[in-house]
């Protein structure tokens, strides 16, 4: 039966950081059962290559070094693995442990735990259950985008990317190049801040409308990442959150409690309904018009205009 | 409490967890497996695949030992903790994922209104001394943000009430009835996706129910102690909105304009239609709530079916268009027909 993939990386991860002079690729094909019944020499190079990137996935510093023959050796010092001293009391420690649980990405959730189990190593404090410490509270952070992961290792390391996108109001997705900078979760979706390499300039995109795979591009960035990256910012103004104006409607007693809530002013009109100003960003007229007939646009025209056009194409049905 | 996401075995994932243990254990001789799977926050069946492992492994070069660990299935025992040095026994520096999921959770969670200050606190000094330990690792984790919304005030109140185990008093808006009604509610838990949420026993409708704390309008808590019915907490990993197979059908066309409403909705299929349209095929226990969305979706969309939906949207929008043709005042019309409540749809972050 083939050794399962975990003993052999174990082995190799004990090995290296066991030794304390550099061991050759022929010394640990020795060492390790799993290489001895690796078969040809191909096969155990390529799984020797994938074990030392899976072992530097986890964290694992392996240093190469070249010996007087020219062969080359592999150790995992200490100085270069050691966890520095840390310590964390109690409410610390359970906080940690909250945070740790809030990813619902696999590769995060397993990257969280990990991290809090090297901590739990060094000395970290086990007693309080963290829901306990906590209340009830019970933050989730949601990723359903395939999009996600290549993307934040594109951020994380720094890779241009290529992917198909479709914005909103297009029929069909165009392909976009970009330099990826940061990944921003808000309101419960995700989007990437980039520079968007045809475009010439800094772009947002939101995941959930990226289409197919996202392909890695091998150059290096072109333009410079900016210290701070504003994702919300321009979300929010997405979502008519700048209203920069102001509109005068009016509404049925009782009914459009949001309407009200954003209200800067409302009067009572005293027939049954009341006449309110509020903000007017982008995306008002499709709001209002959910409300139906308990809505009506006085001012300004534009406005009404184009609510009465959103109506007439419900109304033709 | 929420299920923990569902992983499959990941090798990396293991290998990680399980050079860590042995630091761990080595200190600890006769561990509990139950302690120490609360410790790593793993199932006792992990630990014990974890330690079936552990055995085959050890610094065997030049013929070292095994690590001869072995359990009862109450405790552990390394009987030669020797076998590995102190090289190999330290806990490890923090890979740069790890420390970038610990530390962008925790300035996320750090954010949350309703965490008690004290936690807080706690939290803010923690990430300042993980990030010390993790070095150049914690760099990239500036690449990864997430903000948790909330309202502050109706937080700290269902927040207390839960602790104090209380009953509570709310006005809640229906997006889908346009209404505020007045309900008791016995608070079970708060949850965030996005959205901050109490699910709690609703008094007025016996039965379990979800609310989105910024469609609270007013909250008091009361005297009366809580007193849910014990109930099984449901994963909601894969979302607040799960409807039922018997829910009925609603079947949506939309252009180009409207292929948000995939995005937004759950949805059984989203078939693709020509010039960039979708037909979307969605469950809802109650289709009236969505006349809203027919409303909405204007010109970029309409209702296929049912068919008594498609007539009350346009029904509802001629209505409309009659304060507009007869610009006197828009009052004593009968009311258009109103959905039931479902209180869980919000349209209105589309952006484009």
């Amino acid at each position: 039966m083939a050794i399962a993939k975990a003993e052999r990386l174990m082995n190799l991860a004990l090995c290296l950081l066991g030794t304390r002079r550099p061991l050759s690729k022929r010394e640990l094909r020795d060492s390790i059962e799993a290489y001895l019944e690796a078969g040809s020499d191909d096969s155990f190079n390529r799984m020797f290559e994938r074990d030392k990137d899976d072992l530097r996935e986890l964290g694992l510093v392996i240093e190469t070094v070249e010996n007087l023959d020219g062969e080359v050796g592999y150790r995992a010092g200490r100085d270069s693995n050691r966890l520095p001293p840390i310590t964390l009391d109690a409410e610390e420690a359970a906080a940690l442990g909250l945070a740790a649980k809030v990813w619902q990405q696999a590769r995060l959730a397993g990257a969280a735990s990990g991290a809090l189990q090297k901590l739990r190593a060094a000395g970290l404090p086990e007693d309080v259950d963290p829901y306990e410490a906590h209340g009830a509270l019970e933050p989730r952070i949601p990723v359903h985008e395939a999009a996600f992961e290549p993307l934040m290792l594109a951020c994380r390391d720094r890779r241009p990317v290529a992917f198909d996108y479709r914005k909103a109001t297009a029929a069909r997705p165009e392909p976009r190049q970009v330099e990826p900078w940061a990944l921003e979760c808000w309101r419960g979706h995700w989007y990437l801040a980039g520079w968007d390499r045809d475009r010439g300039a800094e772009r947002v995109f939101r995941l959930s409308r990226i289409t197919g795979k996202v392909r890695s591009r091998s150059a290096k960035f072109t333009a410079d990442v900016p210290d701070v990256v504003t994702v919300r910012e321009t979300v929010a103004s997405w979502a008519g959150e700048s209203a920069d104006r102001s509109a005068l409607i009016r509404l049925r007693a009782g009914a459009g409690y949001p309407l009200r809530a954003k209200a800067s002013q409302v009067r009572e009109l005293g027939d049954g309904w009341d006449e309110l100003e509020i903000p007017y960003g982008h995306g008002l007229d499709a709001w209002l018009v959910e409300f139906g007939p308990d809505v009506v646009v006085l001012e300004p025209a534009e406005l009404r205009a184009d609510v009465v056009d959103r109506l007439r194409a419900v109304a033709k049905g | 409490m929420a299920g923990k996401p569902a992983r499959p075995v990941n090798a990396i994932d293991q290998t990680r967890r399980m050079l860590s243990l042995v630091t761990y254990l080595r200190e600890r001789p006769g561990a509990r497996v139950g302690d120490v799977a609360r410790a790593f926050g793993i199932t006792e069946d992990e630990l014990v695949s974890d330690l079936d492992v552990l055995p085959m492994c050890g610094t065997s070069f030049r013929g070292g030992d095994l690590l001869d660990i072995d359990t009862d299935g109450e405790r552990i025992w390394w009987h030669n903790p020797a076998a590995l040095g102190e090289e190999a026994a330290e806990p490890l520096r923090l890979a740069a994922d790890e420390a970038t999921a610990l530390l962008v959770a925790a300035r996320a969670v750090s954010t949350l209104p309703g965490l008690r200050e004290s936690d807080r606190q706690a939290l803010l000094r923690a990430t300042a001394k993980v990030e010390t330990a993790a070095g150049e690792a914690a760099g990239a984790s500036a690449r990864l943000s997430v903000t948790f919304e909330s309202e502050g005030g109706v937080f700290a109140d269902v927040d207390r009430a839960i602790s104090e185990r209380r009953r509570l008093w709310i006005r809640y808006y229906s997006p889908a009835r346009d209404e505020v009604t007045e309900r008791e509610i016995d608070p079970i838990r708060l949850v965030s996706v996005g959205h901050t949420y109490v699910e709690a026993w609703c008094r007025r409708s016996e039965a379990r129910r979800t609310f989105r704390l910024d469609r609270v309008a007013e909250i008091r808590i009361l005297d009366e102690p809580a007193a849910p019915p014990e109930i099984e907490l449901r994963d909601l990993s894969e979302g607040l909105v799960q409807p039922a197979a018997e829910d009925p059908e609603v079947v949506v066309e939309v252009g180009p304009g409207g292929r948000w409403v995939a995005e937004y909705y759950p949805h059984d299929s989203a078939d693709e239609l020509p010039e960039g349209g979708l037909r979307i095929t969605l469950r809802t226990p109650d289709p009236a709530s969505l006349r809203r969305l027919a409303l909405r979706l204007g010109r970029d969309g309409r209702i296929v079916s049912p068919q008594d939906l498609a007539d009350s949207a346009r029904q509802a929008a001629q209505e409309a268009l009659a304060a507009y043709d007869a610009p006197q005042v828009p009052g004593s019309r009968a009311s258009g027909a109103h959905g039931v409540e479902d209180g869980l749809y919000d349209r209105r972050e589309q952006g484009r």
